[in-house]
Parts: C-alpha cells; sequence; structure tokens
C-alpha cells in the first residue's frame, strides 16, 4: 500500500509529498512530488541590473543563502577580468566557513528530531547558536546577510571582533566532541543507523550525487580544491568515507566542522591589510563559475547584454541529490520512520530546486524553458 | 555502560545544576547586538529629493518619496517614506545617499563613503564636445559637484554621477549634454542602421531631380518619420527610448549619397581598378558594370576617376521637426559635392 | 467560574503549527532556532504541534504560489475554534522581493485567509518573533473564544 507524508509535517522544514510504497512494513520504493515552491526567480532576474538581482539570489534558499551571493559576485567579476582584494577574499572565506558550520549542525541536528532523540537534537541547536553569533558580528544579520557586493564586500573587521570570533570557537571545539561521543558510541542508535539507506558507489556515480552525500559513499570531489583562494593561500584536503548508509553520511559532516575551524584560524592568522573593495563594470559577454555550498557544487551560467542581465542559469546541489535518495537509497528500508530519516539525512533543500518546463503535447517541444 | 557513566556524569556537573534551578533565557539573548543592521532611520530635513534610494532599492513596496503640505512659514519637505512591511533591511538606501549629512541611517551601512557609488541607472551623461559652448551653467546645477572643467573642457565624473538629469535640463544648447542608453548596444545600433539605410534610399531614388542641380544649388526633401515607426518598435519596443534614438540619430547627421548614371558608361574599367575596397566589378555575361552597395564607403575616388561623369556625389544634412498639423518628418538638404571637375581637369591638364 | 478557569488555561497554553507556503525557509529557520535552549519557547507554553487539526495558532511564512492557493483554504477551515492566524515575515504581508513582473507569486495572503497579525523583517530575529506572540496571543485568543461564545448565544437565542 501507498503511504504519503504529507506537505505539512514538523521534521520537513518545506512542503513536498513523499509517496512510499509498503509491503506490510517495509518500504521497497519511493517517490516524490515537487512544485510547491515554484516563484520565478530567474525570469525576474531578466532585464535588471546587479544592483537588483544580488539580494533576490540571497533568497533563493535561506539556510545556504551566503553561497549564492558570494558565486552571483564571483560570475560577474570573472566576466569583468577582476579580482576583489586579498583582504575581502580571506573575509569571504571566513564567512563561507561559518556558514557551513551551522548548516551542518542544522542537517544533523533535523536527522535526530526525525529520529526523535530529543536531547542530541537541543544539544546541537545550542551549539548551532555560537556559529550565528559570530556570523552577525561580521555582518549585520543571522540569515540573509547582504554582505556581498561585486568587487567585496561592505563590512570591515578589526581586531575586537577576531578575538571575540575565537573566543566562540573556542566553546564550540570544547563540547563538540563529547557530543559527537554520544552518536557514535550509543548502541541503539547504531542499530538505527547503521546499515540503513545504503548507497553504493556505482549508484552515487549515476545518479551524479555530490557535496557530503557523495563523498559519504566513496566519491573523493570537493569543488574547494579549484578556487583561487584555498588552492593558493590555504592549507586544505578533502574528507570522505567508504560505507554510504545513514550513519556514514552523519558522521561526515560531524567531522567536516573541525576542518573549516582549522581554515578559519589559518585565515585570521594570515590575513593582509588593504582595502576591501573595488569598483566593477559589467559588459556584454558570457562566463561560468562553480562554487562548493554546504551541500555540495552550486554552478552560476549567466550572459549579460550591455549593463542588464540577458539570462542565467542556476545549477544547485540538491537537484540530483534528493533524485539519488528517492530513486537508490529509499529501496529496503526497514520502517516508514526509518525512511523518513534517510530522506532528513541527505539534508535537502526544496527550495534551491524548483524547475518548470512546458511541454506541448502533440508536437513534444518546449515552449517555456521556465526556472525556478 | 559507557553511555550510562557519561549521563550520570552530566547530571552531576555544575552547570547542569545552575540550569535546573534558574531555567530562564538571559536577558541579553533579547537586546539587539551592537552590529545589528534595523530598519532605516529617516532624518528628513537632509534630504534633496534626487531619488537615488528609490532607484536602487531592490524591492518594489519598500521606500517612496513623500512631500509635505506647503504652509505660511515653510515650504513642504520632501523626505522618504519606508514601509516595514515590504523592507528587506539591506541597507543600499543609506549606502547611496549622496547628501551630507545623510538622510537616511541603518546600521553601519551610512558610514560607507567610497570614490565610486553604484545607483544603477538606465542612463549615462556626457557632454559633447563639438558643441559645448562652455557657459558652465551644467557645473552650477549639478547638486553633488559631478561636472568640472578638467584640462580646458567641461566632462562629467562617472563615479559620482548620480543621473538625476539636472544638467541636460540647464543646458542651453540641445545635443550639448546627453543622457545616452547604455543597455541594449546591439538593438540601438540596428534601429540607426535603419533610419540612415531608408534615409539613403529615398534620396538616392529622387536622382533624375538630383542629376538636374547646378552646382551651386541646392535641393529640399520632407520624409515622414511614420514609414519607418512601425519597424523601429519592433527593434525597441519602448517609445520613449526608440524616439530618443530616432531624434539623436538625424539630428546633426550628414551623409554622402552616390548617383550612378549608367547610360552614360562607356565600360572603360578605370573605376574598378581604383576602388581601394573592391566594391565594384565587371560583370562580363552581362557587360555591365556592377556597385556593390553595402562595400561601398563612399569615399569619391570614383567620383574623382570617371572621366564621362557617370557617378555623382552629393552632401545630404537633416533636422527632425514637426510640421503645423504635428506629424514628424526629417527634412532634408542636399548639395553637389564641392570636390569638383575643376580639380580633375588640373590633373588632366598638368598629365 | 468555570469560564475564568477556561480563560486562565487557554492563556498560558497555547498550540502552534507552522504552515510554510513556499518561501525560502529564512523565516522556518528562526523558527527552528526559537526552539533552541537559549532563546526557548516552551518556557513560555507555547508546544509545537504537528497537526492543524490540533492547533490553536497557525503561523504562516512564504509568499502564496500558485499550488497553495486552494489547500491554504482547506488548511484554515480544518483548524478547530478559536483560531489565530499570524503571518511571519514580509511575504506573507507584501510579498517583498517576490511580487514584481515575471514572479509567480500571488501576494498578500490575506485574499485567500483572514489574517490576524503580522512580525516584519526578512527575516524576523527570534526574540522579535517570541516578542510579538507574546504581546499578541493570550489576549487575543481569550477575546475571540468570547467573541465566538457571543455569537453561539445570540444564535441559539434566535
Amino acid at each position: 500500500m501507498i503511504v504519503p507524508i504529507g506537505p505539512v509535517h514538523p521534521g520537513l522544514k518545506e512542503p513536498l509529498r513523499l509517496k512510499l510504497e509498503t509491503q506490510g512494513e517495509r518500504v521497497v520504493k519511493a517517490e516524490i512530488d515537487y512544485g510547491y515552491v515554484h516563484r520565478g526567480i530567474e525570469k525576474i532576474m531578466e532585464g535588471k541590473t546587479w544592483q537588483k538581482c544580488i539580494y533576490l539570489a540571497e533568497r533563493i534558499c535561506g539556510i545556504c543563502s551566503y553561497e549564492h551571493t558570494q558565486s552571483f559576485a564571483e560570475v560577474l567579476e570573472h566576466m569583468a577580468g577582476v579580482y576583489a582584494p586579498p583582504r575581502a577574499q580571506f573575509l569571504r572565506v571566513i564567512t563561507n566557513e561559518l556558514d557551513r558550520i551551522q548548516s551542518h549542525y542544522l542537517a544533523n541536528s533535523t536527522f535526530f528530531k526525525c529520529l526523535d532523540h530529543e536531547l542530541l537534537f537541543m544539544k546541537v541547536l545550542e551549539l548551532r547558536e555560537y556559529a550565528m553569533d559570530s556570523i552577525e558580528l561580521l555582518t549585520g544579520n543571522r540569515v540573509n546577510m547582504g554582505w556581498n557586493v561585486l568587487g567585496g564586500v561592505r563590512m570591515d573587521a578589526n581586531e575586537e571582533h577576531f578575538n571575540a570570533i575565537l573566543e566562540n570557537l573556542k566553546v564550540i571545539e570544547e563540547n563538540h566532541d563529547r557530543i559527537v561521543e554520544l552518536f557514535s558510541e550509543g548502541s541503539v542508535l547504531a542499530l538505527r543507523t547503521k546499515g540503513v539507506g545504503e548507497m553504493t558507489r556505482e549508484e552515487a556515480l549515476k545518479g551524479r550525487a555530490v557535496g557530503p552525500i557523495g563523498r559519504a559513499s566513496g566519491l573523493k570531489h570537493d569543488c574547494r580544491e579549484f578556487h583561487p583562494t584555498y588552492r593558493d593561500h590555504l592549507d586544505f584536503s578533502p574528507i570522505w568515507r567508504k560505507e554510504g548508509d545513514n550513519y556514514a553520511r552523519v558522521m561526515n559532516r560531524f567531522d567536516e566542522i573541525p576542518q573549516s575551524i582549522d581554515l578559519i584560524k589559518q585565515a585570521i592568522d594570515n590575513m593582509p591589510k588593504g582595502d576591501i573593495r573595488v569598483p566593477v563594470e559589467v559588459n556584454t559577454g558570457y562566463s561560468e563559475w562553480v562554487n562548493e555550498a554546504p551541500r555540495g557544487e552550486v554552478k552560476y551560467m549567466c550572459e549579460t547584454n550591455g549593463n542588464l542581465i540577458k539570462h542565467i542559469s542556476i545549477r544547485t546541489p540538491s537537484i540530483t541529490n534528493i533524485d539519488s535518495c528517492a530513486k537508490y537509497m529509499l529501496t529496503n528500508v526497514p520502517t516508514v520512520a526509518d525512511a523518513v530519516a534517510t530522506y532528513a539525512s541527505c539534508d535537502p533543500c526544496i527550495a534551491c530546486a524548483e524547475r518548470v518546463q512546458v511541454l506541448n503535447r502533440d508536437t513534444n517541444e518546449k515552449i517555456v524553458k521556465d526556472m525556478f | 555502560m559507557s553511555s550510562l557513566i557519561w549521563y550520570v556524569y552530566e547530571f552531576a556537573r555544575k552547570t547542569w545544576i545552575n540550569r535546573f534551578t534558574d531555567a530562564k533565557s538571559h536577558k541579553e539573548s533579547v537586546e539587539k547586538p551592537s552590529r545589528f543592521r534595523d530598519f532605516p532611520v529617516v532624518i528628513k530635513e537632509n534630504c534633496i529629493g534626487c531619488g537615488s534610494c528609490i532607484a536602487s532599492c531592490p524591492s518594489p513596496t519598500a521606500i517612496k518619496l513623500v512631500r509635505d503640505e506647503t504652509t505660511e512659514e515653510a515650504e513642504g519637505l520632501v523626505y522618504p517614506v519606508i514601509n516595514e512591511g515590504g523592507c528587506i533591511r539591506c541597507g543600499f538606501c543609506a549606502e547611496v545617499c549622496p547628501s551630507n549629512p545623510k538622510t537616511l541611517e541603518c546600521g553601519e551601512n551610512h558610514l560607507i563613503k567610497e570614490d565610486f557609488n553604484i545607483i544603477p541607472s538606465k542612463r549615462r551623461y556626457i557632454v559633447d564636445d563639438y558643441l559645448c559652448i562652455k557657459c558652465n551653467s551644467c557645473i552650477k546645477a549639478c547638486p553633488v559637484d559631478a561636472v568640472s572643467v578638467v584640462d580646458g573642457h567641461v566632462k562629467v565624473n562617472q563615479l559620482k554621477c548620480i543621473a538625476c538629469g539636472e544638467c541636460v535640463k540647464a543646458c542651453k544648447v540641445k545635443g550639448a549634454m546627453k543622457g545616452i542608453f547604455i543597455d541594449n548596444l546591439q538593438d540601438q545600433r540596428k534601429l540607426i542602421k535603419l533610419v540612415v539605410d531608408s534615409l539613403e534610399k529615398y534620396i538616392e531614388a529622387q536622382q533624375e531631380d538630383l542629376e538636374k542641380l547646378a552646382p551651386e544649388s541646392l535641393l529640399q526633401l520632407k520624409f515622414p518619420i511614420s514609414n519607418i515607426w512601425d519597424e523601429a518598435l519592433k527593434i525597441i519596443p519602448d517609445t520613449e527610448i526608440a524616439h530618443e534614438i530616432i531624434e539623436n540619430a538625424v539630428d546633426r547627421l550628414k551623409i554622402r549619397v552616390i548617383t550612378w548614371n549608367s547610360e552614360k558608361c562607356m565600360k572603360c574599367q578605370m573605376c574598378v581598378k581604383e576602388c581601394p575596397i573592391g566594391a565594384i566589378s565587371f560583370d562580363e555575361e552581362r557587360d555591365t558594370i556592377v556597385r556593390d552597395h553595402d562595400k561601398c564607403c563612399r569615399c569619391s575616388i570614383c567620383f574623382q576617376t570617371c572621366p564621362f561623369a557617370v557617378i555623382k556625389l552629393f552632401l545630404a544634412k537633416f533636422v527632425l521637426d514637426s510640421d503645423d498639423e504635428g506629424n514628424e518628418y526629417a527634412f532634408i538638404t542636399v548639395t553637389p559635392s564641392q570636390l569638383d571637375h575643376d580639380f580633375i581637369k588640373g590633373e588632366h591638364n598638368a598629365g | 467560574m468555570l469560564d475564568r478557569l477556561k480563560d486562565i488555561v487557554r492563556k498560558t497554553s497555547i498550540n502552534v503549527c507552522i504552515v510554510n507556503c513556499g518561501g525560502c525557509n529564512g523565516c522556518d529557520v528562526e523558527l527552528v532556532a526559537c526552539l533552541s535552549p537559549r532563546y526557548d519557547l516552551e518556557q513560555y507554553g507555547i508546544y509545537l504541534q504537528n497537526n492543524p487539526r490540533d492547533a490553536d495558532i497557525i503561523l504562516l511564512t512564504g509568499p502564496v504560489t500558485e499550488q497553495w492557493e486552494d489547500k491554504l483554504r482547506r488548511i484554515y477551515a480544518k483548524t478547530p475554534e478559536p483560531k489565530l492566524v499570524l503571518a511571519v515575515g514580509n511575504c506573507p504581508q507584501t510579498g517583498s522581493v517576490f511580487a514584481q513582473e515575471g514572479g509567480r507569486v500571488s501576494a498578500p495572503a490575506s485574499n485567500f485567509i483572514p489574517i490576524d497579525g503580522a512580525v516584519s523583517g526578512c527575516p524576523p530575529s527570534p526574540p522579535e518573533i517570541i516578542n510579538a506572540i507574546l504581546n499578541v496571543a493570550p489576549d487575543a485568543m481569550v477575546a475571540k473564544s468570547h467573541e465566538n461564545k457571543k455569537i453561539k448565544d445570540d444564535e441559539d437565542e434566535v
């Protein structure tokens, strides 16, 4: 029989419908129904200047919102042939890693809520607040920050702010290991997470999974290795595992957090001096840029006409992650509750992934290729 | 077993006991931190009414300009009003405000004082040096001192300009201070090409009248703009922009027009060799000289070469105006070229 | 006597259901942060439920997209009386940045269901949300229950 898990559900932050096909208690197949969050953002951006579009790109998704503004700014800077000044690049690295820490904590705490483990849910949320405090100190707001512009950043930081950030990071570091041990050593939790929702390496390659989910299945690929700032100035290597079940995905996210803290400390130690913003002029052309969001790889492809944007196309990681989750992970899960938890462990972000295409059924041609 | 010991240890810690007895949120989590960016605050008296805050706001319903009523004591103030239900708290309005001290204050954004500004505008304001009479009215009219005299020429500093349009209103010569549209440049080029091509075709069609023109006289023609208006709107759908581009293209336009009288041609083929671009060629099958209209650059070398006066060169000047009924015409004045045959006769006499 | 007891209970124990009509999730993330031990919503007696059928207050986030127009009315009809609707964020009020040419959003949400209060901001921070709920909700619930009782008594008389 088919069990629907509907649009309004406390464990899922966003509206979508999961249709699970069960045999008795075991879940055999799954199907996902999108379409509730389509707002037409790429169409709104056509024919406008960058000043009106950069804070619209931020509101594609509120959880990974920082990465969208940085990619938008870098795509247009790359088209004009200009790099942001070195101090601005290092400040961007700090905010990028802080955003990654808070997003990984949020994803894991949602997984624990789906398992109905209230203690870990609350403890992980409390640690997340220290990262949000640091973001607010640097940029002025907690979510939807409004800090990046073309050519650099808007607000500078001095010694006091860096010392306050380092103190917040110290609190996170002291408590992180105890909480992870509570998850990894618990015997009942191991029964519910090890061996559930497996995805092998071949299946991950076929389904094009990216981000921590692909890395937990053996695909060692991280876009931060190709970014100019990380490649030339910072010391970094990706973290990966082999098993590909729920336990591996959650532990992969937990393991990336000390690496981010280390990167922030490196950036604060080597911070250069100088100005934080340069003027940039946008001309006609086409360019692409790739960046690593907390959930995977984000690619922006943009074409301009004079001063205005003519066509923009955004590829977010959740498009292929959710599809590979429905096809490969939810095939042989013991119970319905475990199926909901498996879906929450693949870190979905539906607002990033809404696409619309209009087909003419008689002639089979696409009339309106309207994204988002 | 280890997790049981961990639980007992957690409950016995001092912080757990403190929080158990005092289970309320701390007071400082409710206060706003120092760098938080709240809704903007408006100071009414400093506003100069330029409109840059409205041009740079990303949200359509957030901000609008309002004028108070004029009373007997003082003139009504102009100032912006913010709708909190639409404002996204980005701070662009506080950053681009050009008045000193600023009208809007938002977080720390009103302290940004860069040398360049980021106001989005459809037009760029530049000075046409050929027409400027250096009366300095634009320098006095600019509210932010963006126009100045550099090396004897009047120039606009693009980094300071806020695109308000006061300089165009103050300029006494039509066309010396221009606000050109900087987007869809490809479409603007197409429209200008359409206008110039249709005007040239119209003049070339009057070949008989032109042939009879004496050297010092002129011919006057009228070309109605309604002939090309529908096509123009297909290229650029905005009527205001299309009309302005046609006006700027036609006013003070000067082109050369070449007419070709094939009956007098003796097929000596001297023009074929002299043409520097190769726009003229001899068609063997039909025994005629062929001139390529698109390649020809109107350099007038063929006009100076032909000994039989087959080719004639004319100069045309245009102005856009409307007649008594309100229809728009391009008034055309055509004169024969002053590069006349005395020059050629002189060469032949010498050679 | 029984009425006074009912009023006290209605003020101090409120059930809340979050309905996301297609927003960017910024406001949902701030609502989840309200449950964390620092800002602790449950110390005031406000509990988060799964189901609109056992909720007193509906918290609405996000601009209303095309698929949600009829479903929003059904959810409002399923909630039992007395009920309130609070709009969190700018999107249910005016549609903020999405209500431009090319967007697929029919804002404001008061075209579909009656809205009783709003918290502004994009997104509003957790102290602002808690402040708004505590100022509005207890007294409004008591007032609404009195109003409903009056309407019912008038109907019974007639």
